[in-house]
């Protein structure tokens, strides 16, 4: 033991020593102990001319604590150098609670300006165990001490002390300020009636403070008495009160229903959404759905790029729910906002856009950026104005993919048969959007030259636009597309024999069908199935004796398919043609097979399938099994 | 095709069924007609039970839209099949038409109070 002493008086020589780094050497090591002498040790350091030598021994001092170093540290407060003072308020704050009950023992000393040190120190550790001692102390003799105590109390935040600080509040003057800022942090509705007192008070500072504690405190009933005060000749005043008004609204969950003079405020209001403030915002954007003069949506607009996101979104969202009634003013300010602006006004204005916004909307085509081109002419096409064709067709030669298939899509919502030309050039771009846009346009415009101009191009030289002709047609779907589609089933591409045959299939009403009896002989087994769906939708079980051809087809998928599609017709006289395929040699068609049955309904397939549970794989088990669930068969 | 309507919180609710070409969406004009005379200009479609749609009927669709939208009403659909909803993605027009995936959520969103001062 004795030598951990000799060693800590060694290193409390070593800081006298001039050469810094030994002195730094000592401190650290100082650090390491907790004997009171190392403490003493760290708070000589506390007074080293060099201020890194002092931040590290404050830093060891706050980690060590103890009632040695919080005396030794208290006694620095006296200190005449103002840094040293600082730096021991500092370490105290950060040991804190520790600290406190020999803070408040040292409360009563007679340098004033410890005494307000210590009250600050109080204060920013915030232990409510100081609370009956700063209260005494706000009846110092010094008005320093007293100010502290107060701003201390407040920091403290126990209602404990409103008592004391209303009663301070009438005796001095001085911490009149300070005693209703401190009122206002604590936040206790006791205080309230005082403050709708002191909210009277000729001396502005005063005024303000109150009606700033009285939204802090956020009761409800505060409300009437600060409506008033909205009519304030003092604009800040005023400000402070509708700030007060909207801290209430906001803490209780904006159920105030009062008629505020919101028109009045429309600066502060836009200024508070500018600058970000959250509860501005969310007391602002709520009111807005039942409050929308021109000038505030003017004053929403010019405020909607400075806001974040999700603000943004809810802006948006409002300006919707205004409608057509800001179209104008919604026109104006996305000529001149920026991109973003213009893209997330442009989603809103969609909404109820009419051909007068639209001739409004129309220099947008001309936009450097290509999504607001692109965004535009959706909208255009959306506001059905037959003004913007000329623009919508410039837009189809735009260097950007998207703006062209934007502006094909518009072209065919405005229904323009007069442009189908220029809308099959679209079937020629070199992206397959814009062709799939061009051909969508053209397939709500449709009507005889539409079709005409697909069947032409069934045998374009252009593989694609044959492609695209078939799948058109099929969607076109009125009745002058069958013979076209019928003799599409003859293309050389498989791909469009089988489109087409599909697309007959979707359309059902076709009276010949000799060339999908062809089709399930088609070398290409996808045009078989298509065929045998086709049938069997088109024409039920008549079709039955063409279709079980394939069931002996050559391909394995073929023959699934056409078990498959024979079972969804329902119809339990099919399942002859069904039941040999429960022993065929593949498994797959075994599974098939069993699943038609189940759906057929012909109970006389349960032997074979009561069998097939015990087969190996498991997947046939499984069909064989549920086949027989569904047929009511034996567990 | 078959349409079965009714109004709710003063909204057109029409369901459709069937084939929506160029006989059935004059039929379905017509019937909406009526209620825009009525000036009820909020109209829901649901297509649940539409098993085919054409160019005609995708051209009805646009031009009730038109129409409702010159009178500043609104037009919503829901329930596509997904056969509907392919067609609207290839022509594009979901981006115009206004679609709810149920006729719930569709109604629901007429409910938002906007009562201008």
């Amino acid at each position: 033991m004795n030598t951990v002493i000799d060693r800590i008086g060694d290193l409390l020589s070593q800081l006298q020593s001039p050469d810094y780094y030994e002195r730094e050497e000592a401190v650290k090591e100082l650090g390491t102990y907790s004997q009171d002498e190392a403490v003493a040790g760290l708070v000589i350091a506390m007074e080293d001319p060099d201020l890194g030598i002092r931040e590290l021994a404050a830093d060891f001092l706050s980690q060590l604590s103890g009632p040695t170093a919080v005396q030794l540290l208290i006694r620095f407060l006296a200190h005449d150098d103002i840094g040293t003072r600082n730096l021991a308020s500092e370490i105290l704050v950060k040991i804190g609670n520790d600290a406190v009950e020999p803070l408040i023992e040292h409360l009563t000393v007679d340098d004033h300006d410890v005494r307000k040190f210590i009250c600050d120190i109080l204060g920013l550790i915030g232990d409510e165990r100081a609370v009956d001692a700063l209260c005494e102390r706000l009846w110092d003799d010094n008005g320093n001490v007293v100010c502290s105590a107060a701003e201390a109390l407040g920091e403290i935040g126990s209602p404990r002390a409103v008592t004391s600080l209303l009663a301070v509040y009438d005796k001095i003057d001085d911490v009149r300020l300070q005693a209703v800022e401190a009122i206002g942090k604590i936040g206790d509705p006791a205080a309230l009636d005082a403050l709708y007192q002191y909210m009277q008070s000729p001396d502005p500072m005063i005024k303000y403070a109150a009606l700033e504690a009285i939204g802090t405190i956020g009761d409800a009933r505060s409300v009437e008495k600060l409506t008033p005060v909205l009519t304030d000749a003092d604009r800040l005043i005023a400000e402070v009160a509708m700030m007060a008004i909207i801290r209430i609204s906001d803490r209780n969950q904006d159920k105030i229903d009062i008629d505020l003079p919101l028109n009045e405020f429309q600066e502060f209001l836009f200024d508070g959404i500018r600058n970000r403030n959250e509860e501005i915002t969310r007391f602002t954007l709520k009111r807005l759905s039942h409050w929308f003069g021109s000038d505030v949506i003017r004053g929403l607009l010019d405020v909607v790029d400075f806001v974040d996101d999700d603000t943004l979104t809810e802006v948006t969202g409002i300006l919707g729910q205004v409608g057509p009634s800001a179209g104008k003013l919604m026109t104006e300010k996305i000529k001149t906002g920026s991109t973003g602006l213009k893209l997330k006004l442009l989603d809103v204005i969609k909404q109820f856009v009419d051909e007068s916004m639209a001739e409004e909307l129309l220099p947008l085509v001309a936009d450097p950026d290509p999504e607001v081109r692109q965004r535009v002419a959706h909208v255009l096409g959306i506001a059905g104005y037959d003004g913007a064709i000329d623009s919508l067709t410039n837009l189809t030669t735009d260097p950007i993919g998207h703006v062209r298939s934007a502006a094909y899509s518009a072209l065919g919502w405005l229904c323009t048969e007069s442009r189908a030309d220029l809308l099959f050039t679209g079937l020629d771009d070199r992206y397959p959007d814009v062709r799939d846009a061009a051909m969508g346009a053209l397939i709500v415009i449709g009507g005889r030259p539409v079709v005409e101009g697909f069947t032409r191009d069934l045998n374009h030289e252009n593989p694609e636009r044959q492609r695209l002709a078939v799948t058109a047609l099929g969607w076109i779907g009125e009745y002058d597309v069958v013979r076209p589609l019928l003799s599409a089933i003859n293309n050389p591409d498989p791909s469009i024999r089988r489109s087409a045959i599909n697309s007959l299939t979707r359309i059902g009403q076709v009276d010949d069908l000799e060339p999908i009896v062809m089709a399930l002989s088609d070398e290409n087994s996808a045009v078989r199935k298509a065929a045998v769906t086709a049938l069997l939708t088109l024409q039920g079980e008549e079709a039955i004796g063409e279709v079980r051809v394939l069931l002996e087809d050559e391909d394995v998928w073929v023959r699934y398919h056409t078990i498959s599609t024979i079972g969804e017709l329902g119809s339990r006289r099919y399942a002859e043609y069904i039941l040999p395929y429960l022993d065929d040699e593949q498994d797959i068609i075994k599974i098939a097979a069993a699943k038609a049955l189940a759906q057929l309904g012909n109970r006389s397939a349960l032997p074979a399938l009561e069998r097939l549970r015990s087969e190996k794989n498991q997947d046939l088990a499984a069909a064989a099994e549920l086949a027989v669930q569904q047929l009511g068969g034996k567990k | 095709m078959d349409i079965q309507a009714r109004e709710e919180n003063g909204v057109a609710v029409l369901s459709l069924s069937g084939r929506l070409d160029l006989a059935s969406g004059s039929q379905l004009k017509d019937e909406i007609k009526k209620y825009l005379e009525k000036n009820v200009t909020s109209i829901h479609l649901n297509l649940a039970k539409v098993e085919f749609i054409n160019s005609s009927g995708l051209g009805s669709l646009v031009s009730i839209m038109k129409e409702i939208r010159l009178l500043k009403g609104r037009f919503t659909m829901s329930d596509l099949a997904s056969y509907v909803r392919e067609i609207f993605e290839i022509t594009q027009l979901s981006h115009i038409f206004e679609i709810f995936a149920t006729e719930e959520e569709a109604l629901t969103s007429y409910q938002t109070p906007v009562t201008p001062s």
